[in-house]
């Protein structure tokens, strides 16, 4: 057998522990304090089993060369769509393989004090073991399609622990937002993948990495497109920058591992391994540049007027990781990942010393840097965050939620009206012989005498009769749709429409 | 083929025997205990039909076949094939686990709620394995009438007996386009054929699939079936009545409504197939029908307070996604499709049923009276947080093969169409989550949710049913996909 293929046990001990504290967290097995223990010991050894397996094979490449494509099978296919069991061992992947198993490992294991006696301590060292495992699949998998499930998994683990403290409203309010903040990248992730097996017909890395060099810069730029809005979402990059200080209010042990040393990074890896996309798209590489340097000033000054440790060391976080997407943007993906690499350790590192940075320091906390202070409009934005949140908020979230309510309106107030719905407003009539509700049966019962008004009265009276008023309200109607459709959000639907149509 | 055990005929007559064995039991408190034993011996012979079912075959197998009306050439014909023969399993849980929730909550005339219920269980089986278009109408029109009674007299809302009404008015009128579309098809065969009638009638769907129908033709007649199996879909803008009987209806029964897709299911097995070419015509309309249900669900549940309403819209929103799958014409958008429809079953299903205990428990389903539920009640918030994230399609769920399978080809076929649904996707995440987020986290308000107390062990063993079969289908999805795909790639075949 291939030793190479040891490489699944990296994933999967992280994972296998996530379904032990899981299992026996819903069977109540372990619960209190007396199941710590086991708890963090099956964590614990998950995690220790993953940095072992992956130095051990960090020792084969040093020795015969890194292996390479390992292919132990195939996930699920349907069509033309396939999903195997593959990892990619180069020198990317294992580096950064090792620096997650490394990380993972100690983080798990500084967190066994550090959440002793809390009263969630199960349900933490749960979602820690299956960020592991999420994340390590991403690092380690040898197709896009593998590596969006360790994505994936990586952002529910995120969701869980924000969500940690869940009978504060915040916590749980926060761990939605980010959730759905990251979804946001997460369907530029299936664009890509989507494209991936359109265009170029496998998922695998050394295919695509193969077939995108035939690609014209339309269809790359594309493909790219969806990856890079995947990664400017987890790397919690300007414009979804946002959601990154809301994630704070999760663990400091698990806030270190996923906001400061591994998932925000996780934006960056993407964009090193698919480097020869990039290259072929040079509009996605200008839009890098642009966004990774916004993203840089953006944390950089909002970071400046930051008062407590753990967002002063978040929007620093910012910033060197807008720094990353700059060199990637510049075509310097060694440099980036050699940032990645450094950045990771060292701010994995401050994060699990927040708590105790109180302790350590003599003093008061330094003031805002004086020229900063003194432009008073600058201050301001950097103070707001730049209104990041609140123009989403104004852009999407109001629109969307505005619609939902017209839709709710509309399935009450028309569709409900047209098929019956069951007032009880209208007074029973003696003379009636059956009741019919909505429009079928009000139509059925009233034929007859529909009939016999219209000669009556729309006819016979003339120009200033019932015709007169219809037609007026018909021009009240038109007159209130057309108001309807000045708000910004049926515009925007007329125009997601028109999309909808052309393509 | 004597020798061999007619199993379908025994899922068809297991639940009416044990319904017939309720009313002559002398104790009126067994009801329960006989149906879900019922349920469980039907779970196990549909367990039998998966076992004995060669995946590798494309066709149908298990088929009966006798006489029913022979002047008109009516048969009694069942089989499955890859595309429903998992839905019988799933269809024996989801009212394994109607049956459990409703354990205590149906005391009024329980011999009538759980005979109903297993009538409801045979009807419902009966269209996934009928293979005579006349025989599936029947079942199909069948399906209404326990549903009307357990609406209207074991229903929660002040308006169940109008919705009860309403949905079984709704239902009926759009059987008449369906059988108008079958025996369309019935004379087609014989003018096809030559045959003088009546003896040149078919109603067997083996038989239609061979014969040629013109493309005018087809074109009426996969408008007749779109419109006939829309309502129950349900495809917007028939789709009102779901909130509605969600809300008025038993909240345990609701998780038939919300779980079982048959509508989807007609749209696979009998308006495609039988007029393949219209439908290929027509995929504008499917995808479009598809899109709208998707966003207008997905923005609508967004607006929901009620947790039975969320879940209405939400299945809206699904089925919508599955709509667009199937109208890419491939076979990964088929095989996710059937994937999506199986796995509603499960979380959806799974998640109406939780609701129904919450209601129970605190006498409510709203988000506004619930919040911080989980403090009382993890284990069920647990499951709920588990069929949430499967529902939303996140990895180790089965709800993850099934929406990359349907927004890949979505993508692909109806490029526009899929950007919508990613959009749909996102907001998916926002109202799940956001229900989840109401009604169970954040601080205490309510003294109800405060002393309610969590699942008691034969709901704690349902919810761990469908959360293994939800997991162990998200880590193993080929375990489904491998029986679903020699069948798919015949549908597909069929329809180029």
């Amino acid at each position: 057998m291939n030793p190479a293929a040891l490489v699944a046990i990296v994933p999967l001990a992280p994972l296998a522990a996530a379904l032990l504290i899981g299992a026996a967290l819903t069977f109540r097995r372990h619960d209190g304090d007396a199941a710590e223990r086991p708890s963090a010991r099956i964590a614990v050894v998950g995690g220790a089993l993953a940095l072992l397996v992956m130095l051990l094979l960090d020792g084969l490449a040093v020795v015969h060369g890194a292996p390479g494509q390992v292919r132990l099978g195939t996930w699920f296919s349907a069509g033309r769509f396939e999903i195997p069991l593959s990892f990619t061992l180069d020198a990317l992947s294992l580096g950064f393989g090792t620096l997650v198993a490394l990380i993972a490992f100690l983080t798990l294991r500084f967190s066994v004090n550090y959440m002793h006696r809390e009263p969630g301590f199960h349900r933490y060292f749960f979602g820690l073991s299956l960020f592991a495992a999420g994340m390590l699949t991403l690092v380690l998998a040898g197709n896009s399609a593998l590596a969006f499930v360790g994505w994936e998994l990586a952002g529910v683990s995120s969701y869980l622990l924000i969500g940690y403290a869940w009978e504060r409203a915040s916590a749980s309010e926060n761990a939605v937002r980010a959730f759905v903040t990251n979804r946001i990248g997460d369907a530029g992730f299936i664009v890509g993948i989507a494209a991936t097996f359109h265009w170029v017909g496998t998922a695998e890395w050394p295919g695509f990495a193969a077939g995108v060099g035939a690609l014209d810069t339309l269809a790359a730029g594309l493909m790219a497109f969806g990856f890079v809005v995947a990664a400017l979402a987890k790397s919690a990059q300007v414009p979804f920058a946002p959601w990154i200080a809301r994630a704070l209010e999760g663990p400091t042990p698990s806030s270190a591992i996923f906001y400061g040393a591994l998932m925000v990074h996780a934006g960056v890896f993407l964009l090193i391994r698919i480097e020869p996309l990039l290259i072929r798209a040079p509009a996605l590489m200008a839009l890098l540049v642009l966004l990774g340097l916004a993203s840089a000033l953006y944390g950089w000054l909002s970071g400046l007027t930051q008062t407590d440790v753990k967002s002063a060391l978040t929007f620093a976080t910012t910033t060197q990781v807008g720094l990353m997407f700059l060199w990637c943007g510049l075509g310097w993906f060694d440099l980036a990942a050699w940032h990645l690499a450094l950045h990771a350790s060292w701010r994995a590192y401050q994060f699990l010393l927040a708590p105790s940075y109180m302790h350590l320091l003599d003093g008061p906390t330094r003031p805002v840097s004086s020229w900063l202070g003194r432009r008073r409009r600058l201050y301001t934005a950097a103070l707001e965050r730049f209104w990041l949140e609140p123009a989403a908020d104004w852009l999407l979230v109001r629109p969307t939620r505005g619609l939902g309510r017209d839709v709710n309106a509309f399935d009450e107030q028309v569709v409900d009206r047209l098929i019956g719905r069951g007032e009880t407003g209208r007074d029973e009539r003696a003379d009636e012989v059956a009741r019919g509700y909505g429009a079928l049966g009000w139509g059925l019962e009233s034929l007859s005498r529909g009939l016999a008004r219209f000669e009556a009265r729309l006819l016979m009276e003339g120009e200033g009769g019932r015709l007169g008023q219809l037609l007026r309200r018909v021009g009240e109607y038109l007159q209130a749709i057309e108001a309807l459709l000045e708000r910004p959000r049926y515009l925007l639907l007329l125009v997601m429409v028109t999309f909808v149509v052309i393509l | 083929m004597m020798d061999r055990i007619p199993l379908l005929s025994l899922l068809l007559l297991t639940p009416v025997a044990a319904a017939a064995l309720i009313w002559l039991w002398p104790r009126e408190r067994a009801a329960r205990v006989l149906a879900l034993a019922a349920a469980a011996l039907e779970l196990a012979l549909a367990a039998a039909v998966v076992a004995a079912f060669d995946a590798a075959d494309p066709g149908f197998q298990q088929v009966e076949r006798s006489e029913w009306i022979p002047t008109l050439n009516v048969q009694f014909l069942v089989g499955v094939d890859g595309i429903s023969v998992l839905f019988l399993p799933l269809t024996a849980l989801l009212f394994a686990g109607v049956i459990v929730a409703s354990w205590n909550s149906a005391r009024v005339m329980p011999r009538l709620y759980f005979s109903l219920l297993l009538l409801q269980l045979a009807a419902t089986v009966g269209v996934f394995c009928a293979l005579d278009t006349l025989l599936f109408f029947l079942f199909w029109e069948l399906s209404l009438v326990p549903l009307y009674f357990l609406v209207s007299l074991w229903g929660v809302g002040p308006k169940r007996r109008f919705v009860a009404s309403k949905y079984t008015l709704v239902m009926l009128g759009s059987g008449v386009p369906l059988l108008l579309a079958f025996v369309v098809l019935a004379f087609n065969h014989a003018a096809a054929s030559g045959v003088a009638l009546p003896a040149g009638l078919a109603f067997d769907l083996p038989t239609l699939l061979e014969t040629p129908v013109a493309p005018r033709l087809q074109l009426i007649v996969f408008v007749l079936l779109l419109l006939g199996f829309a309502a129950k879909t349900p495809l917007f803008p028939l789709h009102t009545w779901l909130p509605g009987v969600a809300l008025e209806g038993p909240v345990a029964v609701g998780a038939l409504f919300v779980g079982l897709k048959l509508g989807v299911y007609g749209l696979i097995r009998f308006a495609v197939p039988l007029a393949p070419a219209a439908a290929r015509d027509l995929h504008w309309l499917l995808a479009g029908l598809g899109t709208i249900g998707l966003l207008a669900g997905a923005v609508a549940a967004l607006a929901q307070s009620n947790l039975r309403r969320t879940l209405a819209y939400a299945g809206v929103s699904h089925v919508g996604l599955v709509v667009l799958g199937i109208a890419s014409f491939s076979v990964q958008g088929l095989q996710g499709a059937v994937l999506q429809t199986l796995n509603f079953t499960l979380a959806a299903g799974g998640l109406f049923l939780l609701t129904g205990i919450l209601h129970r428990r605190t006498g409510s389903t709203d988000t506004r009276s619930l919040g911080g539920a989980v403090s009382t009640m993890p284990r069920l918030a647990g499951f709920f947080l588990l069929f949430t994230l499967s529902s939303i399609g996140v990895p180790g769920t089965a709800g993850f093969p099934a929406e990359l399978l349907l927004l890949t080809s979505a993508l692909t076929s109806h490029t526009g169409a899929g950007l919508a649904a990613l959009f749909g996707m996102v907001i998916g995440a926002a109202y799940a989550l956001g229900m989840v987020r109401r009604a169970f986290f954040g601080p205490l308000t309510n003294p109800a949710v405060a002393q309610a107390s969590d699942l008691l062990r034969g709901e704690f063993v349902l919810a761990a049913v469908f959360a293994f079969v939800i997991l162990a289908v998200g880590f193993f999805p080929s375990l489904l996909l491998d029986v679903i795909a020699p069948a798919a790639r015949a549908w597909v075949m069929r329809g180029g």
